[in-house]
C-alpha cells in the first residue's frame, strides 16, 4: 500500500516514451508525425471518458459531444474573435464542462444503459444544432483552414505544443484519479448503494466526474484544431463516441495507461491497415474480437497479469 | 385548408417511415429485453436486408414477382446470418459485462459493413415498387399517397400482431419473457435457455431483415444507410420500454413523426425534434413509457 | 435512541412492512429475528434510507429521519452493515475501510493529496479492531467469504457510527467464523460503546449477545422483549422456533 509509486523497470518506461516522443519529429517524416499527433489527442479524449467509465462506472456513451464541443469552441474562437491563441484554447475545455455540467444534470438522475441512451439524445441534440446552424457553425461543411498563432503553425509546433498540453492533461488526470476524489469514485464504480451508505453524496460525485471529463475531452478537441486546424460535426457524430468507447475497452479500462495504448493501437491499426487495403474495417473488427474472446481485461490489462506472477513470486521467495 | 393537407400529408409520411422504425425496433427491443444485448449491428442487418432484396429482384427479373421473393428469402437470408453469429460468438459472452456485447456488436457492425462492401460494392442499389403498388391514392383532403406507402402501414400492424401472438402466446415467447426476468430460474427448472436465446436473437434479427427489405424500393440502398438508424432504432426502444413491443410502436409513433412534422414546421433545425422528444420522454418517465422487462 | 413508529412499506401492493414498531436504547444490542420474508432486511432498508417508507416515522436521536437519503442518514452516526457481501470488490481491504473514513471526514472532494498519504492511521486501527490487518492488500474480491462479511462490518465502522445495523453478519460462514464474529460484535458494543441493531438466522448466536429481541412476521412486530420472554412465548414458538425450523 505505501509502496504505491512507479517502480524502477515503469520508470524506464516512462522515460524511454519520453525520450521517443521528445525525438521523434526529428527523424520521422511529416505524416507520421501528424499520425502520432492524432494518437495523443485520442488518447487524451479517450482517457478524459475513462474518468468515469472505467473510474466511474458510468455509462457515457456520448462523449464525443465535450469533444466537439471543445474544438468548436476554440475554433470559433479563433475565427470570429480577436482573442489572443491562450484564451482561444483555454475556451474549449471551459466550454466543455459547462455543457459536461448541464447535461449532467438531466442525465444524472438515471443509471447505466438509461443514463447512456439520455446522454446519446441529449448529445444528438447538440450534433443536429452544429449541423444545421450553417450561419455560425458552417453546418456540415464545419470550419477550415483555421488561423493559428506562429508557435503552433508549424507541424513540429503543433506536434510539440500537443505533446505538452496531453501530458499535462494526463499528469493531472492521474493525479486526480489517484486523489481521495478518485478513490470514491472507484468506490461508487464498484457499489453506488454502499457508497451512499457510508456518506457520499453520490450524484454529486458523479456530476463533478462529468464535469471533468468533459473539460479533458474538450481540451482534446481543441488540441485537434491545433493538429488538423478543422473541425467539422462529425467529431460529436455518435459513431466517434463508440470508436474511442473501443480505445478504452481494447487498451484495457481499469488500467490508466489503458485508453492511450487503446487509441495507439486503433490508429496505428488504422494507418497501417489502410495502406494495403480498402477493407481495414473487417481487419479492425476481427481484431476486436479477439481482443475480447482473448483478453478480457484489454491489451494492457493482459500484459500486467502476465507480469504479476513473477512479481507474486518474489514477494513469496522474501517470506 | 392548403396547411391541413400539408400537416396531411406529412403524417401520412411519417407513418409510413414509422412502420419501417417499428419493425427494425421490435427486434432490437426484443434482443435488448430478453438478452440485453445493445445490438449495435442491428442497423447492419437492416442494410444487408437491403441489399439482399436488391440480389434476390435482380435475380428474379427485377419485377413484381422479385419483390415478392425478396420478402420472403431476403429476411430468412439475414436470419441465418444472425443464427451464425449468435452460435459462433454471442452465446460465449452472455456472462460478460454489457459493455463487452455493446463491443462485440460494434465489431460485427465493422464486418457486416465491410462484407456488404465487398459483395455487393459501393454503388447505390435501387430496387423497384412491385407493379401493384404503382400509382397513388386520393385520400382526404384529395391528396395523392403513393400505393407502396398504404402497404407499408398495413404491413406495421401485422408484423406487431404476430409479434405480440409470439411473445404472449408461444411457449418459447413464455420462456423468453421469463428469461428475461430471471435467466438462472428458468435454467435451473431444466430449460435449455441457450436455444431460446439463440431463437429470440434470430427472430429479432429477421425483423432487422425484413425492415430493409421493406424500406429498400422507396430509397436508394447504400452503404452506411445503417448508421442514423440504428441509433433512432435505440432511442425508440428505450423510450418505450426495453422488451416491449407496444412500447416499440409507441416510440416509433413519436419518433417518426415528431421527425416528418419537425421538418415541416421549421426545415432547418427539424432534425432536433425527434431527439428533443426522446429527452422530453426520458425526463419524464426514466424506464420509458411500458413496463420494461428489466 | 432510535424510536419506529407505525413504519409500513407495500410493493405492488405486497406488505412488505406493516405497522412495524421498535424501540432501542443506547448501548443496547437489539436482534431482530423472524422466518424468511418476515420483512426483516426491508425494514433495515427502510431505516438506513435505501427505500423509502410509504408511512411511518423513524426517530433518530430525536429526529425523524424517515424518507432521507441514505448518505444523509450516514452523517447522523447511522451506518450499516449488509447480509449478501457489499463491498467495492475491485479495491483493497485497506482502500474500502479507507472509503467509508473520507467519506466521514468529507474528504471526497480533495483532488490533488495522493490518497496513499491520508487516514492510514486510522484505517489501520479499523483493520486492527476487526482483525484484518495482515490483509490489508489483498483485493476484497478475492477474501475467504468470512473474511468478507467481516469487512462488511469494517467498512461500516469507518463512519465512525454511534448505531449500527448488521443485516444477517453471520450468514453463510463456518462455525469457528461465527464464534469470531460473535467475539467482534460484543467487543464494539463493549469497547465503543455502539448501540447494535441486527437480524440473525443463529438462534445461538441471538440469543448468545442480544439484549433484547424483536419478532417479526409477515411484515408486522409479533413481539418485542427480553430474550427470556420471546423464548417463553407461544406465539413465537408457534410461528418460529417450534414449527418450521429455518437454518
Amino acid at each position: 500500500m505505501m509502496h504505491r509509486g512507479l517502480s524502477k523497470r515503469n520508470w524506464g518506461i516512462a522515460a524511454a516514451v519520453l525520450a521517443f516522443l521528445l525525438l521523434l519529429p526529428l527523424f520521422l517524416p511529416r505524416f507520421y508525425v501528424y499520425q502520432i499527433s492524432l494518437i495523443l489527442v485520442y488518447g487524451l479524449l479517450a482517457t478524459s471518458l475513462n474518468i468515469v467509465l472505467g473510474y466511474g462506472g458510468v455509462f457515457q456513451f456520448h462523449h464525443c459531444v465535450f469533444y466537439g464541443m471543445g474544438g468548436y469552441a476554440t475554433a470559433l474562437f479563433l475565427t470570429k474573435t480577436g482573442l489572443p491563441f491562450v484564451v482561444s484554447f483555454a475556451a474549449g475545455g471551459v466550454f466543455a464542462a459547462i455543457l459536461s455540467f448541464l447535461m449532467g444534470l438531466i442525465t444524472i438522475r438515471l443509471s447505466k444503459l438509461y443514463f447512456g441512451m439520455l446522454q446519446i439524445s441529449l448529445g444528438s441534440l447538440v450534433w443536429a444544432i452544429i449541423y444545421r446552424w450553417y450561419s455560425f457553425t458552417g453546418g456540415d461543411d464545419g470550419i477550415h483552414g483555421i488561423e493559428l498563432p506562429d508557435l503552433v503553425s508549424s507541424p513540429r509546433g503543433s506536434y510539440y505544443f500537443t505533446l505538452a498540453v496531453t501530458l499535462l492533461c494526463l499528469f493531472v488526470i492521474y493525479k486526480i484519479l489517484k486523489s481521495p476524489f478518485g478513490s470514491v469514485l472507484q468506490g461508487i464504480r464498484d457499489n453506488p448503494v454502499r457508497s451512499g451508505m457510508v456518506g457520499i453524496n453520490v450524484k454529486r460525485h458523479i456530476l463533478a466526474a462529468l464535469i471533468i471529463a468533459g473539460f479533458f475531452g474538450g481540451v482534446a478537441g481543441s488540441l485537434f484544431v491545433v493538429v488538423d486546424r478543422t473541425v467539422f460535426p462529425d467529431m460529436l457524430f455518435w459513431t466517434l463516441s463508440l470508436e474511442v468507447l473501443v480505445m478504452c475497452l481494447i487498451g484495457g479500462w481499469f488500467k490508466f495507461f489503458g485508453p492511450m495504448l487503446g487509441a495507439a493501437i486503433v490508429i496505428a491499426l488504422r494507418t497501417f491497415v489502410s495502406g494495403f487495403t480498402v477493407y481495414w474495417a473487417l481487419v479492425y473488427g476481427i481484431v476486436m474480437i479477439f481482443v475480447i474472446f482473448f483478453l478480457p481485461d484489454g491489451v494492457l490489462g493482459f500484459f500486467e497479469e502476465k507480469i504479476k506472477p513473477a512479481k507474486g513470486r518474489a514477494i513469496a521467495d522474501k517470506g | 385548408m392548403l396547411f391541413l393537407q400539408k400537416v396531411l400529408s406529412q403524417v401520412l409520411v411519417g407513418l409510413s417511415r414509422t412502420t419501417i422504425l417499428f419493425i427494425v425496433s421490435s427486434g432490437m427491443s426484443l434482443i435488448l429485453g430478453v438478452l440485453r444485448i445493445p445490438n449495435v449491428a442491428h442497423g447492419s442487418l437492416y442494410m444487408i436486408g437491403a441489399f439482399m432484396a436488391f440480389s434476390v429482384s435482380h435475380f428474379f427479373g427485377g419485377g413484381s414477382q422479385g419483390f415478392w421473393m425478396a420478402l420472403l428469402l431476403a429476411p430468412v437470408g439475414v436470419a441465418i446470418l444472425s443464427l451464425v453469429a449468435e452460435r459462433a460468438l454471442f452465446q460465449h459472452l452472455y456472462k460478460r459485462e454489457h459493455l463487452m456485447l455493446l463491443l462485440l456488436t460494434f465489431a460485427l457492425s465493422l464486418i457486416f459493413g465491410d462484407l456488404t462492401k465487398l459483395v455487393w460494392g459501393g454503388e447505390y442499389k435501387s430496387v423497384p415498387v412491385p407493379q401493384v403498388f404503382h400509382g397513388f391514392v386520393n385520400v382526404i383532403g384529395g391528396f395523392p399517397i403513393p400505393l407502396y406507402n398504404l402497404f407499408l402501414l398495413a404491413v406495421g400492424p401485422v408484423v406487431a400482431v404476430l409479434l405480440w401472438l409470439f411473445v404472449n402466446k408461444t411457449k418459447m415467447g413464455k420462456i423468453a419473457r421469463a428469461a428475461a426476468v430471471d435467466r438462472e430460474m428458468v435454467s435451473a427448472v431444466g430449460i435449455n435457455v441457450s436455444v431460446v436465446f439463440a431463437a429470440v436473437f434470430v427472430i429479432g434479427c429477421l425483423l432487422a431483415g425484413l425492415g430493409g427489405v421493406l424500406v429498400a424500393p422507396t430509397v436508394s440502398v447504400t452503404l452506411g444507410m445503417d448508421h442514423t438508424l440504428i441509433m433512432e432504432t435505440f432511442l425508440i426502444v428505450i423510450m418505450g420500454g426495453l422488451g416491449n413491443i407496444w412500447g416499440a410502436l409507441i416510440g416509433a409513433l413519436i419518433f417518426g413523426l415528431s421527425q416528418s412534422l419537425g421538418i415541416m414546421i421549421w426545415p432547418q433545425f427539424g432534425i432536433i425534434f425527434p431527439y428533443l422528444a426522446v429527452v422530453i420522454v426520458l425526463m419524464i418517465k426514466p424506464t420509458g413509457l411500458l413496463k420494461s422487462t428489466w | 435512541m432510535l424510536k419506529i413508529e407505525g413504519l409500513s412499506k407495500s410493493f405492488d401492493g405486497f406488505m412488505a412492512v406493516s405497522n412495524v414498531s421498535l424501540d432501542v436504547k443506547k448501548g443496547e444490542i437489539v436482534a431482530v429475528i423472524g422466518p424468511n420474508g418476515a420483512g426483516k432486511s426491508t425494514l433495515f432498508n427502510l431505516i438506513s434510507g435505501v427505500l423509502k417508507p410509504d408511512s411511518g416515522r423513524i426517530i433518530f436521536k430525536g429526529e425523524n429521519i424517515a424518507g432521507l437519503p441514505s448518505h444523509a442518514i450516514c452523517k447522523k452516526g447511522l451506518s450499516r452493515s449488509f447480509q449478501i457481501v457489499n463491498v467495492f470488490e475491485r479495491m483493497t481491504v485497506f482502500e474500502n475501510v479507507q472509503i467509508s473514513i473520507m467519506a466521514r471526514e468529507k474528504m471526497n472532494w480533495n483532488f490533488f493529496t495522493p490518497s496513499s498519504r491520508v487516514l492510514i492511521e486510522e484505517t489501520m486501527q479499523i483493520l486492527a479492531s476487526v482483525g484484518l490487518t495482515e490483509k490489508k492488500d489483498s483485493v476484497c474480491g478475492l477474501l475467504s467469504h468470512g473474511d468478507r462479511k467481516v469487512l462488511e462490518i469494517a467498512v461500516a465502522l469507518g463512519g465512525n457510527p454511534e448505531f449500527l445495523i448488521l443485516d444477517e453478519p453471520t450468514a453463510g460462514m463456518a462455525p469457528e467464523e461465527t464464534g469470531r464474529c460473535i467475539d467482534l460484535i460484543k467487543g464494539l458494543c463493549d469497547r465503543f460503546g455502539l448501540t447494535i441493531l441486527f437480524c440473525e438466522h443463529d438462534m445461538e448466536l441471538v440469543f448468545a449477545i442480544a439484549s433484547r429481541i424483536m419478532v417479526m412476521t409477515r411484515g408486522a412486530t409479533l413481539i418485542q422483549g427480553s430474550c427470556d420472554e420471546v423464548r417463553g412465548n407461544q406465539a413465537v414458538q408457534d410461528v418460529y422456533l417450534g414449527g418450521s425450523e429455518v437454518c
